[in-house]
């Protein structure tokens, strides 16, 4: 515990020497299988990192190569030198660690100073690309032209068959003008002299490019652009908006408004209108000003948060004690299939979670469900459309879900606690429950604690049961806001950045921030009050 | 040391053969010492068990929905069992194979993890050992309701360098929930090596055993039931995760049974609740066997693996 | 306690963590910029019931045009948020199958492109196309179409009811437990299943404009007709014969058992009726206020990402391929959902629960799929069941109304 063997050899006090020399051997012995599956180990580390170098430097990703080779040195330094053992033993969880959840928690807390949601969640390239596509209009009454693509020195021109079988040559910017020397298959043009015919394998090939081009019908732009669909015919179609790339611009060339990019992420006509889509920008501290001025979340804040704590503690309180209760009544070694019971006590735990809902959802119909009809013989008693009733429910179906894993970790937490505690406590005459209380009951909550602490910050964002049983309600119509008896915080976050089919993830993310520094408030208060408990070992 | 064996050394320890020689006195005694035990087994089996029985009985009724449970059992077709089995867009075999796989892969993973971590934490004193375990434990408080988006960007990243370990891909699933390896376990764990006395390390120490070798030969053995414990969690917290399985893997061969399962009845209007049951049923059938499995190392105590 | 280079381990331990949370950064914002990777495979997301179709018509489309296509199995109800999603990345599919009232979120976002049907537009029904068209531009490839109608139960009632309160007394001439049935969500109702009867009193949701479509700043949901539908909700429940603790599967599970003559749903639920023997009939639904019901239409279809980059392959997937009359037929086999090209309609219609089905929705309006349509669905339906369960019904009505105003108003 206090020092490697590695750096200081000075505990070693006994100087027999036979038994050096064992020890010698066995050291020797043991010290080369590690080192053996330490250069291996390392060995793979190194070989994936070095394939990742020669990925990323063809690739050109300067900065992600730098990472991998500071990264891997810094593995390789861990471990080849002496002593840090400390890092030797916690490296292999802490890059799990820091490429799994820290990446998601930081990518979470950018989200949180962006617009990015419903509108916004792409780049400006991709806006401008989307809108140009959709203000493609397909002129009424206007004839399926026959294609064929040309190639000629790279170049791609569309050959086109009018309907009235007059045949024209166009590209990119080249308007279309007629040829009379094409090569004719029926009344379709399928070739020119000079130009290679692209089929469709070749169109394929280069689909990206071939889907890009607008041929212009005359000279006049305004008379429309012949696009192809599928490399076999033309149509043509006139856009209704107009990119001004050096201004920045949009503009509607029907109604002649003109929208700018005002720094927004979306095209803004004067009058305030936006084009949608829009692009992703960064907003700064927009989202939590909304999260703290948001209408919808003010009214309901206060009886929300109220609950949402009780619903918490609740819940832990229940599943700890009723885990804790059946514990303690299951470890006794004289009790005969102690090992069924557990099975079946586990069950709840093993069937899928939104299985258990929908059931627990079902049997607590009011007028059909299995509580009503058959425990209670026909009452009708409304249990989750009932305020209190619903959040009694919530908290009920939770406990069902929740004891077996309490059951479980109090379990094993127990065996951590010696024998010989309870049988010196017994001979010194403590009752069965004083001992309970003043020996067993403190110790396992040293080792417990941090659990439970976890278990309330788990259920102080437990959305998934909340929306699966309840979806937060029952509602009070009348009240105007999308929350109901049994939202919690999270959920009702949810329903606020994503009403109906528009997501504000910028509006969620800084809403998840807020709860976070809520939660990890109360766990570190927590802790320091069970510091106490953890000296106790 | 198994079950039977405890059992038997109980029986003849505590209480001498029941029933026959002193019935009236043998029964007061059974009934003080265990008898109630076994009216609370029974009580909080029914309220274990009673919801499934639902399901259990749903999976027998093809056609059926849930609500027609409130009369159990009214029908007994194992139909819904062999259609499970007989669906090509739908591969359940394959989903079940694929979740023993992820599933016990990844719990190995934390349980080994874990231990590393809890090790570190227990026995050795070093700079932000306090604020670290503190961190640990608020990094997972985050709620989770933006790591999709970010874990299909991070696993799309790694696609690109490593194509056969990020998206569709297993192992990147097996590496996510590896990502949560630390935390909660790390304190169930840590909770538990701290009641290992520190001086058996001493003893082995002066022995001459290198820290590594404490580790796996010594202490490991010690903190067997903590490991079967966080092992069994970490087992069916991957079996049922159903969120990131559904966005990592793409295909229906590589899928799990959480994913899978969701299918029949998410399916707009065409719900199959009696296959969906079945499947249920099957699925729970991994957990409860791991967990017979590791009973005996999660209630053996720790005397039972001190001794050696 | 002492342990070497603690300082280092610590620096050590931060660099770890920091350089790999940049690593997974800037890896993901590359992907961002370089755009979909294979410009070979086509990739289309499908649910699974309709996969197993997809698979032959994939292969025939690999046989003809050499281009690999990979169907990915998604949940249907996932595949609108995910598409919306990963597009952006340029990592998502070139095709997917979906719902024509994703289209607004679809278009807002910017993740799909225009489609050309050219000459085929004729061949579909003009409800689907209709359905897949936003501000005047063709979105997707419509596959099906269905909507509600009424199920009758021809040994418990043998003629079709004109009007709701006859077909109510009908119901409870007919001596089953109910006269009857329509599933409801105790604490959502279902205002899809509703929607008819809130036509028949002349209350649509919105306007619409010249050109057909609908138009949000013309909310019409509390007109008179309108407070005229809240008291009949109230009435109806009052009366039991709305009810919502009656769910969909329980209201699934009672008209099977032959608990009721009449019910309102959709295909989806037939089969499941006839398998359990009762011989059905499919009937308009009849109007509650007087003008006629029209029920919502849903429209399935193709849509194209507007980051393919096999724009060309996909658009003649979805147009050649998705819109045959092979395919159609094929899809509609599968799900029984009645097909969107006229001529696969009309070959399927010899069956009369298609064709019934196909000559209530001949009224039907195709649910809106603007943005604006989110915000009414968010006070629709707790409304409508607190109505039913006793709430003063012309307040609640009226308070919803202007809910929703302020909530599309923003």
């Amino acid at each position: 515990m206090t020092t490697t063997p590695e750096t200081d050899p000075g505990p070693i006090r006994q100087s027999a020497r036979a038994k050096r020399a064992t020890r010698i051997a066995d050291a020797a012995a043991g010290g080369w299988k590690i080192v053996a599956i330490k250069i291996l180990g390392l060995g793979v580390v190194d070989a994936i990192a070095i394939y990742a170098l020669f990925v990323l430097v063809r690739s050109e990703s300067w900065l992600v190569a730098g990472l991998v080779v500071a990264v891997t040195l810094l593995v390789n330094w861990i471990y080849f030198s002496r002593g840090k053992l400390p890092a030797k033993y916690l490296a292999p969880g802490l890059i799990f660690l820091a490429i799994f959840q820290i990446f998601v928690l930081l990518y979470s807390g950018y989200i949180a100073f962006t617009n990015y949601g419903t509108g916004h969640n792409s780049t400006k390239a991709d806006a401008v690309n989307s809108l140009l596509l959709s203000s493609q209009n397909r002129v009424a009454d206007s004839p399926n032209y026959r294609l064929t693509v040309l190639e000629q020195l790279g170049e791609i021109s569309f050959l086109v068959t009018e309907p009235d079988g007059s045949v024209s040559i166009g590209g990119e910017e080249r308007p279309l003008k007629e040829v009379n020397n094409a090569q004719l298959e029926g009344d379709v043009a399928v070739g020119l002299a000079g130009y290679t015919s692209l089929g469709f394998q070749d169109i394929l090939g280069r689909q990206s490019a071939i889907a890009a081009i607008s041929v212009p019908l005359t000279d006049d732009p305004n008379d429309g652009m012949l696009r192809t669909p599928d490399g076999s015919s033309a149509f043509l179609y006139t856009s209704s908006l107009d990119y001004d790339e050096a201004a920045g611009t949009m503009r509607d060339k029907n109604s002649g408004i003109t929208y700018s990019d005002i720094g927004t992420g979306a095209f803004t006509s004067d009058n305030g209108q936006e084009l949608l889509p829009g692009w992703k920008i960064e907003v700064g501290l927009d989202n939590f000003v909304r999260a703290f001025t948001e209408e919808s979340i003010r009214g309901p804040l206060i009886s929300v948060t109220v609950w949402t704590f009780a619903f918490a503690f609740l819940s832990v309180f229940t599943t700890f004690a009723l885990g804790l209760f059946l514990a303690i009544v299951f470890n006794d070694k004289r009790m005969k299939s102690r090992k069924y019971y557990r099975i079946i006590m586990i069950l709840p735990y093993a069937f899928p979670g939104f299985l258990s809902a929908l059931v627990w959802a079902g049997m607590m119909n009011q007028e059909f469900g299995f509580i009503n009809t058959v425990l209670l013989g026909g009452a009708e008693v409304p249990w989750l459309t009932n305020e209190w009733l619903a959040k009694g429910s919530v908290l009920f179906v939770n406990l069902w879900l929740g004891f077996p894993y309490m059951f479980l970790v109090t379990t094993g937490a127990l065996q951590a606690i010696p024998e010989e505690l309870t049988e010196a406590a017994t001979v010194d005459g403590a009752k069965p429950w004083a001992i309970f209380r003043f020996v067993k009951l403190p110790l396992l909550l040293v080792s417990v604690a941090p659990l439970l602490i976890s278990s309330f910050a788990f259920n102080f964002n437990n959305f998934n049961l909340i929306y699966m049983l309840t979806n937060g309600g029952p509602r009070d119509v009348s009240a105007g806001v999308n929350v109901g008896a049994t939202d919690i915080l999270i959920s009702m976050v949810y329903k606020v950045a994503f009403v109906g089919a528009n997501r504000d993830y910028g509006l969620a993310s800084a809403f998840a921030i807020i709860i976070f520094i809520l939660v990890a408030g109360i766990a570190i208060i927590s802790f320091r009050r069970t510091k106490s408990l953890e000296e106790l070992n | 040391m198994t079950t039977t064996t405890q059992e038997q050394k109980s029986d003849a320890a505590v209480s001498p053969p029941a029933a026959v020689g002193h019935p009236r006195r043998s029964f007061k005694r059974w009934a003080r010492e265990t008898g109630w035990r076994h009216i609370i087994g029974v009580i909080m089996s029914i309220f274990a068990a009673f919801p499934l029985l639902y399901v259990f009985s749903a999976s027998l009724n093809p056609g059926g929905t849930l609500v027609t449970a409130n009369s159990l059992f009214s029908s007994f077709n194992f139909g819904s069992y062999v259609d499970l089995f007989n669906r090509p867009q739908q591969p359940y075999a394959a989903w079940f194979g694929n979740t023993l796989l992820i599933g016990g892969i990844s719990s190995l993973g934390t349980v080994f993890l874990g231990a590393l971590a809890a090790y570190a934490f227990s026995r050795m004193r070093f700079i932000g050992r306090r604020v670290g375990l503190l961190t640990l434990l608020l990094v997972q408080m985050f709620p989770q309701l933006l790591a999709v988006v970010a874990i299909f960007l991070l696993l799309s990243g790694i696609s690109e360098i490593f194509p056969a370990i990020g998206l569709n891909s297993q192992i990147g699933l097996i590496m996510v929930y590896l990502g949560g390896a630390l935390g909660v376990n790390t304190y169930l764990m840590y909770g538990f090596f701290n009641t290992v006395p520190s001086s058996i390390d001493e003893a082995a120490k002066i022995d001459g055993a290198g820290h590594a070798r404490i580790f796996f030969t010594i202490i490991l053995r010690l903190v067997a039931p903590i490991l079967a414990v966080v092992g069994l969690l970490s087992f069916v917290g991957t079996t049922s995760e159903f969120v990131i399985a559904s966005i990592v893997l793409i295909d229906p061969d590589k899928q799990t049974l959480a994913v899978g399962l969701y299918q029949f009845v998410s399916q707009e209007f065409s719900r199959n609740w009696s296959i969906f049951a079945a499947g249920a049923v099957l699925a729970a059938i991994p957990v409860m066997t791991l967990f017979l499995f590791l009973q005996k190392y999660i209630v053996g105590g720790l005397t039972a693996g001190s001794v050696k | 306690m002492r342990v070497n280079n603690k300082g280092l381990w610590a620096v050590g331990a931060l660099t770890v963590t920091a350089s790999l949370a940049l690593t997974g950064c800037t890896a993901a914002s590359d992907t961002a910029d370089n755009g979909a990777g294979t410009g070979e495979a086509l990739t289309v997301w499908v649910d699974a019931d309709r996969a197993a179709v997809l698979k032959d018509a994939a292969a025939d489309f690999t046989a003809e045009t050499g281009v690999e296509v990979k169907l990915v199995q998604k949940e249907f109800g996932d595949i609108r948020d995910q598409f919306i999603a990963q597009v952006p990345t340029g990592k998502g599919p070139d095709v997917v199958i979906g719902a024509h009232d994703w289209l607004g979120t679809f278009v807002t976002n910017g993740v799909v492109a225009p489609v050309e049907l050219g000459d085929k537009a004729d061949a579909f029904q003009d409800v689907g196309i209709t359905a897949m068209s936003y501000e005047g531009q063709v979105y997707g490839v419509p596959y099906s179409i269905e909507n509600i109608a009424l199920v009758r139960n021809t040994a418990l009632a043998p003629s079709t009811p004109a009007t709701f309160d006859e077909m109510v007394t009908m119901g409870k001439a007919a001596g089953t437990e109910y006269p009857f049935l329509v599933g409801l969500d105790p604490e959502a109702a279902d205002p899809y299943h509703l929607y008819p009867f809130q036509t028949s009193f002349g209350a649509p949701v919105f306007g619409t404009a010249a050109d057909g479509s609908y138009d949000a700043d013309a909310l019409e949901i509390g007109n008179a007709g309108g407070d005229k539908f809240a008291a009949w909700l109230a009435a109806q429940g009052a009366a039991g014969v709305l009810n919502t603790n009656i769910t969909g599967d329980l209201a699934k599970e009672k008209f099977i058992a032959g608990e009721s003559p009449f019910y309102l749903t959709g295909p989806w639920n037939v089969p499941a009726a006839v398998e359990a023997g009762i011989d059905v009939a499919i009937d308009p639904i009849p109007s509650a206020g007087g003008e006629t019901a029209q029920p919502f239409v849903g429209v399935q279809g193709f849509f194209v990402s507007s980051k393919s980059e096999n724009a060309l392959a996909a658009n003649e997937f979805i147009v050649n391929y998705m819109g045959s009359e092979e395919v159609q037929t094929a899809l509609f086999e599968v799900g029984g959902r009645a097909p969107a090209l006229t001529a696969s309609f009309e070959a399927a219609s010899a069956d009369p629960i298609v064709a019934g089905f196909g000559a209530v929705g001949e009224n039907a309006v195709p649910m809106p799929s603007i943005p604006a349509m989110g915000a009414v669905w968010e006070f629709w339906g707790v409304t409508e069941a607190a109505i039913i369960n006793g709430g003063d019904a012309t307040s609640l009505w009226q308070k919803m109304s202007g809910d929703i105003e302020t909530a599309i108003a923003g």
